[in-house]
């Protein structure tokens, strides 16, 4: 069981998912979310379903259908629960828990465990049916928009516990409260290992001269990734360090406003040829690995951010890894070992500049990074912390439990 | 017959307690409230990080990093968590020291939005670790290469299971009959180390011990 995981894995992760296992196996767990392509969640439930299948769990995965109007309203949730301001009518709303109601009737929402990842599908809860339902919350929602936080809130607390990626997103809330980083997976085609020629014909594809250091951005192209703030710091690097600079991203189905941010880039990287903007396919992930692997830097300069995977996939490289001080970001960067945390366009300058000049610092730091992210952030991790979650539920009140 | 030393791993999953700080003020209500797992988490589980010994618990390197209050940091990270019976005694202390803080130095400032104290508590694992010793050479490779978080249950937990004793100590007395060495390990200071530190301390005086039973002639 697993055993491709074996002496890449914390050997301990391992056998506590096999103790869990010995009393979860054969039952059934639903994950329910909005997109099964772009973005992160979407990216650890694809590699996350197989494990929890071949470990004798019974897990489905299903998406919640809705039309552009409803992916509209929940951009604008998201947006006003990072703290945006939006205006969410009371339309929207039943609209919201209309869409959400029709997924019920075509769902099969029965299972032992279920997992609604995010605020779109969060009316589900309305249907429960049977089972443990938890509410996974992936999203920055340390500081919303009031109003629509507190909408949002008489779902939440009918669930029986909630997840955090990060322990200042949890909110006093009258059910448990689980805080659980998301994580990567080593052996994904985002993370496995690849040839040099692999990493050269990749450049070749995208025309990218591989001649001088890369600096990397890979991002949804959305304003909280700060891409124009990235470019800005670029070209103030490029007064002192000769360089490429290349920002990667994907298009996500429930993202509305990734176009209009993506036209916005360009136009203001247009006079630049140093500047690869690649609007990559979905499912571009050894690409992606590729272009990681042959960085010099990679960055991850989010103003807001859930967590921001990019930054351990990094470090799982040896990358060191510059990234903006925001969401989960801090968790994964110890600032100054593993890489920088920036608070500000010329700080991400600063900070380029000192890697690119340093190459010894920049090697140590890749080498801790990569340890730190074993230890911490590979998806065995993640899987024993939901086994566990759902294990501690199914024996409340205890905090030690003996297996 | 010599009853082998099976190896426990530890392993914890975080809970929020929902509660958070953003001054000193508010620390102090909340260690005086929250829950006797919150308290144990962010004092003896934090032997459990990576540190370096320049803060012992998590209230500690708050005040020290995120309202910058050098002075308390200090006083805060003497409390040794070992040297009390229960968790309300540790707890109390906290509160005496911050109050005494309070009393003669100026109002500390909040902590940036975002630099809150965050009360988490965890619900903690304990599975065997699949590794099983039986005489003292297995003992010493055990100790180098197993899990940190099976030398913190057994070195440091165990003091608060045990009342003072350590796991390892115990077994190295009652089954091996290693009377001075067990003594010796139980001499260590846990609050003074680092898990890695402990782990470094423990192999040096096993392989002393295990070099003399080498030395020996019977």
């Amino acid at each position: 069981m697993m055993e491709r995981y074996f002496g890449i894995s914390p050997k301990g992760d391992l056998l506590l998912i096999m103790r869990l296992c010995e009393t979860l196996k054969n039952r059934t767990f639903l994950h329910i979310n909005s997109t099964r392509s772009g973005g992160g969640v979407a990216e650890i439930l694809h590699r996350m379903l197989p494990i929890l299948e071949e470990i004798g769990i019974a897990a489905r995965w299903e998406v919640i259908e809705g039309d552009n109007r409803f992916f509209d309203i929940t951009k604008k949730i998201h947006n006003a629960l990072h703290g945006r301001t939006e205006k969410i009518t009371k339309d929207m709303w039943d609209y919201h828990f209309e869409i959400n109601k029709k997924n019920a009737e075509r769902i099969n929402l029965n299972a032992d465990a279920v997992l609604i990842h995010d605020p779109q599908p969060v009316p589900l809860i309305e249907f429960r049916k049977s089972g443990r339902w938890i509410w996974r919350c992936h999203i920055d929602v340390s500081n919303p928009q009031k109003d629509v936080y507190e909408y949002l809130r008489r779902y939440c607390e009918r669930y029986e516990a909630a997840i955090f990626s990060v322990s200042k997103f949890a909110k006093a809330m009258p059910l448990s409260e689980f805080i659980i980083p998301p994580s990567i997976d080593p052996l994904s085609e985002k993370n496995m290992e690849l040839s040099d020629e692999e990493i050269k014909w990749t450049l070749n594809k995208f025309r990218i001269p591989a001649d001088r250091p890369i600096i990397l951005q890979v991002s949804r192209f959305d304003r909280f990734k700060d891409p124009i703030g990235l470019i800005k710091a670029y070209k103030d690097v490029r007064k002192y360090n000769d360089c490429i600079l290349i920002l990667a991203g994907s298009p996500a189905t429930d993202d509305p406003e990734g176009d209009a941010v993506l036209s916005e880039v360009k136009e203001y990287a247009a006079d630049d040829p140093d500047i690869y903007i690649l609007l990559l396919p979905p499912f571009s992930d050894r690409d992606i690995n590729a272009l990681q692997r042959a960085s010099t830097i990679v960055l991850q300069k989010s103003l807001k951010e859930g967590f921001g995977l990019t930054v351990s996939e990094a470090m799982w490289k040896r990358k060191p890894v510059i990234g903006g001080a925001a969401g989960g970001i801090p968790l994964q960067i110890i600032n100054g070992v593993t890489g920088f945390l920036v608070h500000s366009i010329e700080g991400t300058s600063f900070r380029i500049r000192q890697i690119l000049n340093n190459p010894d610092m920049a090697k140590r730091m890749g080498e801790t990074g990569r340890e730190y992210v074993r230890n911490n952030f590979l998806i065995t991790r993640q899987v024993r912390d939901y086994l566990a979650v759902w294990y501690s539920m199914e024996n409340k009140g205890k905090s030690i439990l003996e297996l | 017959m010599t009853i082998p030393f099976e190896f426990k791993q530890y392993t914890s999953i975080l809970k929020s307690t929902g509660r958070r700080a953003k001054n000193l003020r508010e620390l102090r209500e909340g260690i005086a409230t929250v829950s006797k797992e919150s308290i144990f988490h962010h004092t003896y589980q934090y032997s459990l990080k990576a540190h370096v010994l320049e803060y012992t618990n998590d209230f500690a390197q708050w005040a020290g990093e995120s309202i910058e209050e050098r002075a308390l940091s200090e006083r805060l990270s003497n409390i040794d968590p070992y040297a009390f019976k229960d968790i309300d005694g540790l707890r109390n202390e906290l509160i005496k020291v911050i109050d005494d803080y309070l009393g003669s130095f100026p109002e500390p400032r909040d902590a940036v939005p975002g630099d809150e104290f965050y009360f988490n508590e965890a619900v903690i694992f304990i599975f065997p670790a699949g590794v099983r010793v039986k005489n003292l050479a297995e003992f010493l490779m055990a100790i180098k290469y197993i899990d940190a978080s099976s030398i913190y249950y057994h070195f440091y937990d165990a003091r608060t299971r045990l009342g003072g004793i350590n796991d390892f100590s115990k077994w190295l007395e009652n089954e091996l009959g290693k009377k001075e060495l067990s003594g010796k390990i139980r001499l260590i200071d846990p609050f003074m180390h680092n898990i890695e530190k402990i782990r470094e301390h423990i192999s040096e005086l096993l392989e002393a011990e295990v070099k003399n039973d080498m030395e020996a002639i019977k």
